[in-house]
């Protein structure tokens, strides 16, 4: 008796893969919503969790939209309407999975490696870098669609590096605006009056960050996973995703978010600024509205890079306030690096599948990633963060940078 | 270069509606909560030693408009977001927001 086709393990990998990358991208971005309410205990830090993953889980059902052609952004592995392009189709599609399945490993591992370094980058910029590098990787540099034509934003330069420039700048100001009026506004009231008010606005407009943040990124995993059953043939309809995807994806970006990227969280709430709730209100209504408004728009930008700049931008409005400007510059960092890196991470991957070739350099590539997760994971119980102690004091080097490079109390005294 | 060009103009849109509703927000939201301060009196503002400012009944009335203002706004932001999700546009006909299908 025959266990299981080649074909249809490959094609199971890339579904379980691009499933933890849903995954990674939940609690990697729970921050962007509720790091402002956990450090100003608007909510508790479990309360928090609870409500962004609730919130997420919706909005992942609320998108009918079509998401098929996510990728068509940044590689061109699919034609407009969706089908994958001919020359990815090779072994009853085992060419173009080959090409997710780097991608998607090369995605997780840049974001479990920035979850263990507390840096919120964008899980969308993970994303794309994956799937640049295996597609560069694969198909050779023509595959990458680095630009748009005319005034139309595309390509890398305009669906990933321009937004990724102008999106932070845009939350810096508003929040900047944002916090100097509330201020300006509230003087002559208490301030445990004000504190206790502003919590309320808080929970308000994190609700509204949470929600939009599960309609928009549920989606592109939904239109990669439907992108790989297209090209195995066992899905044909490019308008509409399979039922089972959209809630295997709801499920995975809820409870990732559910987990929590308590690194993150605090470095984002605690790591930045000291932060008040009326400058957390502030911050937080600043995202609402640029992220809003750019969707409104078509403008494709990082929810990660607004939250971040919206928080930077609160701290700047205040007068008096700290900012610790080398927090900011290593998330900056991490921002230019995310989408090489993550690209490299990809092109390693399509080339170590390759070299097995089917569906064992499938099984490689995704033993490799597991123990790359692993590793990391581990290395993440040096200093554990969690509900317990994300909101504690920020000591001039805050816990969360340092995992990687000192190790931190190395059992010196045996 | 035109690429350059078609990001700075969305940026610009987006900065300008972003400080109408993004600050104009949080700004409404603390004219709500000076209103509720005056409003309640007492502890709630800052006030000299020994005096405590009486309560102004007025005061809670606007502070509780000016929070159904905020909780108004901040449903039509969620309404939006489902009705983009479901394939609808907000379009705003004389001032009234209303949802088309796309």
């Amino acid at each position: 008796m025959s266990l299981v086709s080649p074909e249809f393990l490959l094609l199971a990998l890339v579904v379980v893969t691009a499933l933890a990358f849903d995954f990674t991208n939940g609690f990697h971005d729970t921050a962007n919503a509720m790091a402002t309410s956990i450090a100003t205990k608007a909510l508790t830090p479990k309360g928090a969790v609870t409500l962004c993953a609730i919130l997420n889980l919706v909005g992942a059902f609320l998108s009918v939209e079509v998401a098929i052609t996510v990728t068509n952004a940044v590689i061109r592995i699919q034609n407009p309407d969706g089908t994958p392009i001919p020359e990815v189709m090779g072994d009853g599609g085992g060419a173009l999975l080959l090409i997710l399945m780097a991608g998607l490993a090369g995605a997780i591992i840049w974001n479990i490696l920035t979850w263990l370094w507390g840096l919120p980058s964008s899980s969308s910029h993970a994303l794309f870098g994956g799937l640049i590098g295996a597609t560069i990787a694969g198909l050779g540099f023509g595959g990458v669609k680095w630009t748009g034509e005319g005034y139309h934003l595309d390509g890398v330069v305009g669906k990933v590096i321009l937004p990724g420039l102008v999106s932070p700048a845009i939350a810096i100001i508003v929040a900047m605006i944002g916090t100097k009026l509330v201020f300006k506004i509230t003087q002559g009231v208490n301030q445990r009056y004000q504190e206790t008010g502003f919590r309320w606005g808080q929970i308000g407009t994190a609700s509204l960050l949470s929600l939009s943040h599960g309609t928009n990124d549920a989606q592109k995993t939904m239109g990669v996973i439907t992108l790989g059953l297209l090209a195995t043939g066992t899905w044909t309809d490019t308008h509409q995703i399979p039922f089972w995807v959209k809630v295997a994806c709801a499920v995975a970006i809820a409870s990732g978010t559910y987990l929590g990227g308590w690194r993150i969280i605090r470095n984002k709430g605690k790591g930045l600024i000291e932060i008040s709730s009326p400058q957390g209100m502030a911050a937080e209504s600043s995202s609402a509205a640029v992220i809003l408004t750019s969707s409104q728009l078509g403008f494709p930008l990082s929810t990660t890079h607004v939250a971040t700049g919206s928080i930077l931008g609160s701290g700047l409005g205040r007068k008096g306030a700290e900012v610790r400007w080398g927090v900011a510059g290593r998330m900056g960092l991490a921002w230019l690096t995310t989408l090489p890196a993550a690209a490299l991470v990809g092109a390693v991957m399509w080339w170590i599948g390759n070299l097995f070739g089917g569906a064992t350099g499938a099984v490689v590539v995704f033993v490799l990633m597991v123990a790359g997760w692993l590793w990391m994971w581990l290395h993440s119980r040096r200093d554990p963060i969690g509900r317990h102690n994300v909101n504690d004091e920020w000591e001039a080097e805050g816990i969360a940078q340092t995992s990687d490079d000192v190790p931190v109390s190395q059992e010196v005294t045996q | 270069m035109n690429q350059i060009v078609a990001a700075l103009d969305a940026a610009w849109r987006i900065l300008l509606i972003g400080v109408v509703l993004g600050a104009g927000l949080p700004a409404l939201f603390s004219f709500g909560v000076r209103a509720m301060a005056w409003g309640t009196g007492g502890e709630a503002t800052n006030h000299d030693e020994g005096t405590l400012p009486p309560p102004h009944p007025v005061g809670r009335v606007i502070g509780i408009a000016v929070f159904a203002l905020v909780v108004l706004v901040v449903l039509l932001g969620l309404s939006y977001i489902v009705a983009h999700g479901l394939g609808y546009n907000l379009v705003f006909n004389g001032g009234l927001p209303a949802f088309v299908p796309r």
